[in-house]
């Protein structure tokens, strides 16, 4: 019983991280058009810089505060000198480029911090765990790390939903031509949307770096699930991808207890299910 | 379509292979594995630019092939005895086409950026089955204890333990696979194949199944990867889940692009151009220690700037002077008669609604054989939504549409076409990257669209006659070498025209075929519309009220989905209803032309 | 240019892929003034309007507008210039709300004017008023129509181009239409609209402009228009 309870607290963190880095990448799709393979570095480097920040600052959440805005502002670089070329290239060229951009990242993060995972300490106040029943203790940090998903999912909602650059990103996923001829510069309104996009996988990469360490090709891991999460919950659509990452991690989570030499093969296997009965995703559009 | 190379790219090929031919009398051991394991990779890279380059289908796992043609020797040598050589790579080759057959069974249903997420989702299950569970030794790899022979009686005639042997054996695999996939592009299998990348759309309106072409595609891209896996899992007799992986599957598009995609023998100059970049630099001496220590850099950089800088890669630089050729006009032949597929039409109750709209509703009428049948209303009336719906790109909500009967709603856009339903469409919907007899070729093979047509056989004649006689009605039989894609828009659409008589259907749906043409080239159509209806039954839809009078028999006119009007032009002409609700008080020749 | 011009554009040329749609075309406003822009399909219309939009590059001539050069500057740089613009196809945002399509759009005109609010729009179109909490989607054709007129009203332009906005929509609701865009010039707002009919096109703009195959053939007052009614009509294909 306090196996599964564990399990569906598990697979509920790493969905809900999965999400941060997921709706990024969907919301690129969604918008500027361009299929990002990248978009795991920025997870990759999140983790790498709350090794680096957190020895600065002494404190994850400090880390987080500084990293946040800095992977905002490495987005905006990455969509300036290389992405914004590839609005008007077809897919293929989108996935070269971007690819070629894993290579040069994956070589930095060697070069600068080496090829042995690394960890990252928890804040000491939050190092301790808490009972949920009788005889089952869980990590206090990582249900801190599933509050503070929740509420930068909300907040990246609320952001949407009822703020002017939220309607702008609504009516750029429909018309972008039009949002154009009305008045908005959308080159600006790219770089915004795809450097919330990194800032959102960093911040993930951040908040798990305690969790599950730094380590080289971390992002790529990420970036291939976070495809299958897209895959599942429909290109463009952020509920589609809350829903897709939650099951996934459920799914994971059990499969790791059930079937363990098969959890990865299972998401798979989820993947083509939803393939076969919604060819679109569960909140695609045909 | 894949031209042939030019003289140039055929000399650089002449050169590469001698030099090939050559190398193992001047290297040493090391160099002799390094050029094996490069033209391996050449013949993996080769078999992924048959989708990618020719298809047009992005496929970011085509490693998961490679992976398993590798462990399929594994799986079939012995610890005691060498494995048959034909048995080692049949077994690659048959592995990897089963595997492309399973994981392409679900990656052809999707498109665009899905199909490249699946893909690279399959080949990643594949790299988690042989990784995390014990198949094949796991995660640690396994070792290919004695590699394959060939040996009759007590003579070995092959033995992959020789290293000069095997390079040889290599070489003449690559050469071998790059004629035959060569080859397969040009059979009538291959020119739909390629008509996937240029126009799935008017593919599937033609009569074609492209599932079906999709799939047959992606698995004889896999069995010639599944090749290059068998002959790589021989290099060093180790196999390890590492080959089913993403980067290798990435590195192969690189290489693909590198070389020019789309022509078969440019991805081999890609690999050559990639693995000699990557050894320089790491060589230190070449290019100092800093370089060589983050060699990964420099490849990424350098690929990134190839990337922005030159799409067509290398092969572009071995395109040959383009002089158009001359073509003789061709003659008109009557093609040799076949039974009328279909001729009479009529829907009824048919409805079609998006969200809350109806874009269609109701529409019930009859469409008799060998007349022509406009279909006029203003924008926004529903008229495309309804030919969408005859030919089946959109699912009627309800309601049945009768061909000579039997209703064939719901059936998909190729059956339809199949059943003798051909249509155009109101943008111009032609292979343009094709020329014009190629484009007028591939409606024509549509007479019997089944997958694997690799030799034109006793049609041949026929379809040519065809083609002939199509081009020759429309006015264009002095274009057919011309590439579709540059002519002007009145010539694209008369080529449209030409596809839908070499289809051969018996119903002709066409939308707006007049649309940007001039009173020349209108009067032509007309015309040729006149001459059309002895033996097909035509549906019109057409803003041009000239032309609409001058050729219809009957008027059909729909207003916000609805008919509210259906028969000989002058009695909807004087129909008021059509009066109040289309032409808005003005005389009906003087109703509205089109839209800009 | 003259003085009191308020769009001038002199000898553009565009393509729409490898077609020249668009051959010298001379084109121009004047502050307040309503042109129509008349012609057969496929002569270019569209792309004439999409062309001064900046949504299609101009490939040669000058596109000057209140003064300022605009050619070759984004389709966002134009509208903030003070060009509305309603496309063909009305181009509503289907996922915001109707409201959210009107404050979308809410910006300061050129010189600080906020003529256009929301009540304004409300009173222009009550209907949008009932419907204001609806999707996009959920818009009869008519109200979609209104609602892009709305919009493109909402930043205030000075020069409103309008590209058949009466296309497919009942009878009583073109009437309104045509009402509203009288309505609209009597404020001020000089308007190009793209239309076939002749009729209403004379009620509302007092010169016309006539493209054959991406040319300018006619340019002259609603009396010339129609004292010249054969060649026009021959030219429409009427």
């Amino acid at each position: 019983m306090s196996l599964i309870l564990v399990q569906i607290l598990n697979g509920l963190q790493y969905g809900l991280l999965l999400f941060l880095a997921a709706s990024g990448l969907t919301l690129v799709f969604g918008i500027l058009g361009v299929i990002n393979l990248a978009h795991g570095s920025f997870y990759m480097i999140g983790a790498y810089m709350a090794l680096t920040l957190t020895s600065y600052t002494g404190d994850i959440f400090l880390a987080l505060a500084a990293g946040i805005p800095l992977a905002f502002l490495i987005g905006m670089a990455i969509e300036w000198l290389f992405v914004r070329h590839l609005y008007k290239r077809d897919h293929l060229q989108q996935v070269l480029l971007t690819f070629a951009l894993i290579l040069v990242f994956n070589e930095a993060q060697q070069s600068i911090w080496g090829n042995y995972p690394k960890s990252i300490p928890m804040p000491s106040y939050l190092s301790s765990s808490i009972s949920l029943t009788p005889e089952l203790g869980y990590s206090v940090y990582r249900l801190a790390l599933m509050a503070i998903c929740v509420g930068l999912a909300l907040l990246m909602m609320f952001v949407i939903q009822k703020t002017r650059v939220g309607r702008l990103i609504r009516a750029a996923e429909s018309n972008p031509e039009m949002v154009e001829a009305l008045g908005f510069d959308s080159r600006v309104l790219f770089r915004v949307v795809f450097a919330a996009g990194a800032a959102l996988a960093a911040a993930a990469g951040m908040l798990a770096a305690p969790v599950e360490s730094a380590y080289p090709g971390i992002g790529e891991r990420v970036l291939i699930i976070s495809f299958v999460v897209v895959v599942i919950g429909g290109i463009g659509s952020i509920r589609g991808a809350f829903l897709g990452s939650l099951l996934i991690g459920l799914a994971d989570a059990f499969g790791k207890v059930f079937v363990p030499k098969f959890s990865s093969v299972l998401i798979y296997a989820l993947m083509a299910l939803v393939l076969v009965l919604r060819p679109n995703g569960l909140f695609g559009r045909s | 379509m894949l031209k042939a190379p030019s003289i140039r790219a055929l000399v650089v090929l002449a050169l590469l292979g001698a030099l090939f031919l050559a190398l193992p009398a001047y290297v040493g051991a090391y160099g002799l594995k390094f050029a094996t394991r490069m033209i391996i990779l050449a013949i993996f890279v080769v078999s992924l630019d048959f989708i990618l380059g020719l298809a047009g289908l992005v496929s970011f796992g085509h490693a998961a092939f490679f992976g398993v043609g590798a462990y399929a020797v594994y799986f079939v040598s012995s610890e005691s005895e060498a494995a048959n050589v034909f048995v080692a790579l049949g077994a690659g080759v048959a592995g990897a086409a089963v595997a492309a057959l399973l994981i392409g069974a679900f990656v052809c249903l999707t498109r665009g950026f899905y199909f490249i997420m699946v893909t690279l989702a399959a080949a990643q299950m594949m790299f988690s089955l042989f990784h995390d569970t014990d198949i094949a030794k796991g995660s640690d790899g396994a070792y290919i204890m004695i590699k394959p022979d060939l040996t009759i009686g007590a003579t070995t005639l092959i033995d992959f333990d020789n290293r000069t042997t095997f390079y040889y054996v290599c070489l003449a695999l690559l050469v071998a696979s790059v004629l035959a996939l060569f080859w397969l592009a040009r059979t009538p299998f291959g020119r739909i194949v390629q008509g996937l990348k240029a126009n799935e759309t008017r593919l599937s309106a033609l009569g074609y199944n492209v599932y079906q072409f999709k799939l047959a595609a992606f698995v004889v891209a896999g069995a010639f990867a599944g090749l290059a896996g068998a002959l790589f899992a021989c290099i060093d007799g180790f196999v390890t889940p590492e080959l089913f992986s993403w980067h290798q599957s990435g590195l192969a598009i690189m290489m693909a692009v590198l070389g020019g995609a789309g022509t078969l023998f440019g991805p081999i100059l890609g690999v050559l151009a990639y693995v000699s970049l990557e050894e320089t630099l790491k060589t230190a001496s070449l290019v100092g220690s800093f370089v060589a220590d983050h060699w990964r850099l420099g490849t990424g950089a350098t690929l990134v700037v190839a990337v922005l800088l030159s799409p067509d890669g290398l092969a572009g630089f071995l395109r040959g002077k383009t002089v158009p050729k001359k073509v003789e006009p061709l003659k008109d032949v009557m093609p040799a008669a076949a039974p009328r597929k279909a001729r009479a039409l009529a829907t009824r109750d048919l409805s079609k609604s998006f969200g809350g709209l109806r874009a269609v509703d109701g529409v019930t009428a009859d469409f008799a054989p060998d007349l022509v049948h406009a279909i006029i209303g203003p924008n926004g009336a529903g008229k495309t939504t309804f030919t969408n719906l005859l030919s089946g790109a959109f699912r009627p909500t309800a309601g049945q549409i009768l061909v000579d009967g039997e209703n064939i709603a719901g059936w998909p856009a190729h059956k339809i076409a199949r059943r003798g339903v051909g249509r155009s469409f109101q943008r111009t919907n032609i292979f343009a990257t094709f020329t014009v007899e190629e484009n007028a070729r591939i409606a024509a093979q549509a007479e019997t669209p089944s997958v694997f047509r690799l030799s034109e056989g006793t049609a041949r004649e026929n379809q040519i006659a065809k083609v002939a006689h199509a081009l020759s009605v429309v006015g264009l039989a002095d274009r057919a070498g011309a590439v579709a894609g540059a002519m002007s828009n009145g010539e694209q659409r008369q080529l449209e025209i030409a596809m839908l008589i070499a289809g051969g259907g018996g119903i002709l749906i066409l939308d707006e075929p007049l649309a940007g043409m001039g009173p020349e080239e209108t009067r032509r159509v007309v015309e040729l519309l006149r001459d059309l209806k002895s033996d097909h039954t035509i549906i019109l839809i057409e803003h041009d009220m000239d032309a609409v009078f001058a050729v219809a028999d009957t008027l059909t006119v729909l207003a916000l989905g609805r008919l509210i009007a259906h028969g000989s032009p002058d009695e909807v002409r004087r129909d008021e209803k059509v009066i109040s609700a289309y032409l808005g008080g003005h005389a009906p020749a003087q109703g509205k032309g089109a839209p800009a | 240019m003259s003085a009191n011009s308020l769009l001038e554009a002199r000898a553009i040329d565009a393509f729409y892929g490898a077609s020249h749609v668009l051959r010298g075309v001379d084109f121009r406003v004047g502050r307040g003034e309503t042109v129509s822009l008349l012609g057969r399909n496929g002569m270019g219309k569209t792309t004439l309007l999409r062309t001064l939009m900046g949504l299609v590059p101009a490939r040669g001539g000058e596109i000057r507008f209140d003064g300022d050069d605009i050619k070759g500057r984004r389709p966002s740089a134009v509208a903030r210039a003070g060009v509305g613009f309603v496309p063909e196809g009305r181009g509503i945002f289907p996922n915001l709300s109707v409201e959210e399509n009107l404050i979308f759009a809410e910006r300061e005109g050129p010189g600080g004017r906020r003529d256009w609010t929301r009540e304004a729009i409300y009173q222009l179109f009550p209907r949008l008023l009932e419907r204001r909490a609806n999707w996009g989607n959920q818009l009869s054709g008519g109200e979609q129509q209104m609602l892009t007129i709305g919009r493109a009203l909402m930043s205030n332009p000075t020069l409103l181009m309008v590209d058949e906005a009466t296309e497919g929509l009942a009878p009583m609701v073109r009437e309104d239409i045509w009402r509203t865009l009288r309505l609209i010039a009597e404020r001020g707002v000089a308007i190009v609209v793209v239309d076939k009919n002749l009729d209403d096109l004379k009620k509302l703009c007092r010169r016309h402009v006539i493209l054959v195959k991406g040319e300018v053939v006619f340019d002259g007052p609603t009396g010339e228009l129609a004292a010249r009614d054969d060649f026009v009509r021959s030219q429409l294909g009427l």
